[in-house]
């Protein structure tokens, strides 16, 4: 069996620390361990994106990275209601214009679009497109989640603005 | 009913929290106490005769609990399929493609039992291959079956018939015939051409995946499947096991397309749970769903006979699907690809043959389209050639020969429910392609797409149970693969009864007490199910209203239900006090029965006329290098007829996928072999299609012409908007290179160069 590591991080804002084996994949650590089976294991390549979360802000493939690169790193995915800003908006947008079907890849294409609005709350519709060009969905043909992100963007900055 | 309050909108879709919040439950996330999971080995080679097969050494592993090899499948029926059961457990006398599994192994974690295949010693004796369906009906080509596997014939009525097979690697072929023959003299032009369709893997994003347990009581499962009744009745068969012992559970599912029918990851899974005595979970991975189904590849030729003035007269066609190395649901595609061939068309005689053709391939089966996906490339390409050949635009060839608003498809069908010059219409003025400027290196082109949707022969039940607070259970077994079915049945119920949307609970699928339902495919859950749904809600009212009517002494007719009170001349009596009144205690529950299925009839060739046509019109304008060949698709405009719809978004959702679908395999998509051997079979060199392959234009537009035979008039629309894609775009770049005629998909760069070349020449 291989040797175990204690990885010390910040999930949704709580701070883990967690006794793996070494070899242990971040997207098990958060499915397996901490029960958050948002995060959805497709291609488990790092191509379709499903698992996408965030670490420090970046859009990562939880199934590509090891548990533990994300010592003393902020982990985020989704895991219920959202109280941030930008997951939050991007929750209600995707419900608001059906930016999902199956769903399997609904997670990941949260997590980058909260990712994208932390960086331009504003963002135009080639920069959207070229944003969400990192994951795949088979069902929507795209355009309304492209639709629910530009509605994101709207709510965060209508949020804002109060 | 007058005004509507739920149906007809956009309404957010009942499943919108739980897949935006992570909360959304699939197979794949199913855990069981002591859970143990399994995986496979596979044979490396296509073809090969299996010499020996030995998984002694894997079963002494640690952490091994159970292997299957060919030798442990006593007591079993261990093949399956739709009509031909010619797909084994486990391999036992040979394997057939590469990736045929030839043993299965559970253990304590993925990891060992990964390890103990590799213990697992096989002896294979390889034997010659055969690849693509020229090939593999050519003389002296190898057999992939020396034996005929056992099979069983659907019924058929007026024109049609079927044989199983037929000749040497044909597993099973249909034919269709109509009209007089003779009328081949009278046409004035016969045109003959011949069509290539590629093949595209499924790609959906939840794996093929099952977890089992079972014991000498039963076989309990949750499975990602689209027809968990079939499936029940298969694995009854296999395992010897009467159906009422066998319950299926069915979570939300990660997408399907078709591929989630039949015996998939199933018998692995449960046969590995009987011989542990433990919980078994067996996922496969991406690449393994490369191996495990795909959609037909075919050879398509096509003749048609035409007057010069345009007019349609007859036509004959023989398409060959290449149906991989086991039979699957190819028997239904075969049926589908010969009897959509006609297309939207008047003809005066129709003759069809479609043959399953067996290659040492991964097998091929349901695809979103089924059939109509390459009867259509080959149909509505070969319009547009004619078109060029008798110099008439094809807009208007395409008008002039349209069968008309319920003018029945072939004899003995039943009437095109949708104006089809309307549709056309309506994406021809959004893409401006009346009088529109000609640019070089520009061009628009135009395609139909019709299948006969609602599935032959289904059978849909549904229940509404009422509880006393009123708020409603809605059972039935559409299963919810991301189309929206759950939240348009729920709308359903929530029109019939008078009450909101979010007092409908859509039950979870298990095959203990869903009521029955064929399946959720060929675009049938709103016009089938739907219509099963639809009148289990209207049975439930009425009795309620029968118990009200009785309890307050008006007339039933007197009496309306409006969010669970009743009203009776404009005034309002509460229900719950007369529920409780009466049956005291904690209450009561109403429960409604509905079913639905299309009457059978020996006039209708597929032995029941078919529920509703769903019809796909697609514009494509695209821009074409003449020095490269590479082809910008710059605007797309699908568009369906919902009938009435049920919910709005949840059209749009479905033409809009389906599009794009169509785009990537008229573009770019395609699972590329060399030989037997598939060169692209993983996420990392399989590309399907990103946000930024979309047209810079991308309009859908959903229709409701109004004649369908679903609840409140709907109509399916599943599949419709992927059937012409691939023929608009097509079309569209004979239109921008004043020729280029593009026959094989997809129109990569050097073909469309080719068509070029050759147009120059």
């Amino acid at each position: 069996m291989s040797d175990k590591t204690t990885v010390t991080y910040r999930l949704n804002g709580t701070e883990r620390s967690e006794t793996v084996p070494a070899n242990t994949v971040l997207a098990d650590l958060l499915r397996e361990r901490h029960g958050m089976t948002g995060v959805k294991l497709s291609c488990e390549r790092g191509v379709c994106g499903s698992c996408t979360g965030l670490v420090d802000d970046r859009p990562v493939a939880t199934c590509s990275m090891m548990a533990f690169q994300v010592e003393g790193a902020n982990v985020e995915v989704v895991d219920g209601e959202s109280a941030d800003t930008h997951l939050g908006a991007a929750q209600q947008a995707f419900r608001e214009r059906g930016g999902f079907q199956c769903g399997y890849c609904t997670s990941g294409m949260l997590m980058l679009t909260a990712a994208l609005l932390r960086r331009d709350p504003d963002p135009d519709p080639a920069t959207v497109r070229a944003w969400i060009s990192s994951n795949v969905c088979r069902c929507t043909g795209y355009e309304m989640i492209l639709e629910s992100v530009l509605r994101a963007g709207e709510i965060v900055r209508e949020g804002e603005g109060e | 009913m007058t005004t509507r309050e739920t149906v007809g909108r956009g309404d957010q879709r009942a499943d919108a929290h739980v897949k935006t919040t992570g909360r959304s439950q699939y197979t794949a996330d199913v855990v069981l106490p002591g859970m143990l999971h399994a995986k496979v080995l596979r044979s490396p080679h296509a073809h090969a005769r299996l010499v020996s097969v030995d998984a002694s050494r894997a079963a002494r592993l640690d952490g091994v609990h159970a292997v299957v090899t060919r030798d442990d499948l006593e007591g079993l029926d261990p093949v399956y399929g739709f009509f031909v059961k010619d797909q084994p457990v486990v391999a036992t006398d040979r394997v057939r493609y590469v990736g045929d599994v030839v043993a299965a192994v559970a253990a304590e974690d993925e990891a060992t039992a990964l390890r103990a295949l590799e213990l697992v010693d096989v002896e294979y004796e390889p034997l010659p291959a055969v690849t693509g369906v020229e090939e593999a009906e050519a003389d002296g080509a190898p057999e992939l079956f020396e034996e005929a596997p056992r099979g069983v014939l659907p019924p058929y009525g007026t024109g049609a018939s079927v044989q199983l097979r037929p000749r040497k690697n044909v597993s099973f072929e249909f034919s269709y015939e109509t009209g007089d023959p003779a009328v081949w003299d009278r046409c004035d032009h016969v045109f003959e051409d011949t069509f290539v369709f590629s093949r595209m893997n499924h790609f959906h994003l939840e794996p093929f995946v099952t977890v089992a347990r079972a014991d000498e009581f039963g076989i309990e499962l949750w499975t990602s499947t689209q027809n968990p009744f079939p499936l029940r009745k298969e694995l009854a068969r296999v395992f010897g096991r009467p159906e009422n012992r066998i319950r299926v559970h069915v979570p939300l599912v990660g997408g399907g397309f078709g591929s989630k029918h039949n015996c998939k990851t199933e018998p692995i899974a449960v046969l590995l749970a009987q011989l542990s005595g433990r919980p078994v979970r067996y996922c496969l991975t991406t690449e393994e769903g490369f191996l495990t189904l795909t959609q037909h590849a075919a050879l398509l030729k096509v003749r048609t006979g035409v007057m010069a003035d345009g007019r349609f007269v007859a036509r004959e066609s023989e398409v060959l699907l290449d149906a991989g190395a086991y039979t699957d649901g190819s028997p239904l595609v075969a049926e589908k690809a010969g009897y959509r061939m006609p297309g939207p068309y008047r003809w005066e005689h129709i003759s069809s043959r479609c043959g399953c053709v067996m290659t040492n391939t991964t097998p091929a089966g349901p695809y979103r389209g089924f059939g109509a996906t390459q009867a259509t490339w080959a149909s509505e390409s070969q319009v547009d050639m004619i078109a060029e050949r008798l110099g008439i635009d094809p807009y208007d060839l395409r008008v002039m020969n349209f069968k008309g608003l319920g003018e029945p498809f072939v004899p003995g069908e039943s009437g095109i429910d949708s104006d089809l010059r309307l549709g056309l219409e309506k994406v021809a003025a959004e893409i401006g392609y009346h009088g529109r400027e000609r640019v070089p290196g520009r061009g628009v082109g135009l395609a139909v797409g019709l299948k006969d949707g609602g599935g032959v022969n289904k059978p849909a039940q549904a229940r509404v149970k009422l509880s006393t607070d009123g708020t409603v259970y809605l059972h039935c077994g559409s299963i919810e693969v991301g189309q929206g079915i759950s939240t348009s049945l729920a709308a359903v119920v929530a029109e019939v009864l008078k009450v909101p949307l979010d007092h409908v609970v859509y039950t979870p699928v298990n095959t203990d007490t869903t009521p029955f339902d064929q399946g959720t495919n060929a675009s049938s859950g709103i016009a089938v199910t739907g219509k099963a749904v639809e009148r289990a809600a209207l049975d439930a009212r009425r009795r309620v209203l029968e118990f009200a009517s009785e309890r307050l002494g008006h007339p039933v007719e007197e009496l309306d239900l409006d969010h669970w009170n009743l009203v009776h001349k404009g005034e309002t009596v509460p229900l719950v006090p007369l529920i409780l009144g009466h049956y005291g205690g904690t209450g009561y529950e109403f429960t409604g029965e509905g079913f639905a299925k299309a009457a059978n009839s020996e006039f209708a060739p597929l032995d029941a006329p078919c529920v509703f046509w769903e019809i796909g019109w697609v514009a494509a304008e695209v821009e074409v290098d003449p020095e490269t060949g590479v082809v910008s698709l710059d605007k797309l405009v699908v568009s369906g007829d919902a009938g009435h719809a049920i919910n709005l978004a949840n059209c749009r959702g479905q033409d809009e996928g389906a599009a794009v679908m169509g785009m990537a395999q008229a573009l770019f998509e395609e699972m590329r072999y060399d030989g037997a051997e598939l060169l692209n079979g993983e996420a990392l060199d399989y590309r399907v299609p990103m946000a930024e392959d979309l047209p810079e234009s991308f309009v859908s537009i959903t229709q409701e012409q109004g004649h369908g035979p679903g609840p409140f008039g709907a109509k399916g629309m599943g599949e419709g908007g992927m059937l012409p894609v691939a023929s608009a775009i097509a079309n569209a770049v004979a239109d921008a290179t004043g020729g280029a005629r593009v026959t094989a998909l997809p129109l990569s760069p050097e073909r469309v160069l080719r068509a070029i070349d050759e147009l120059r020449a």
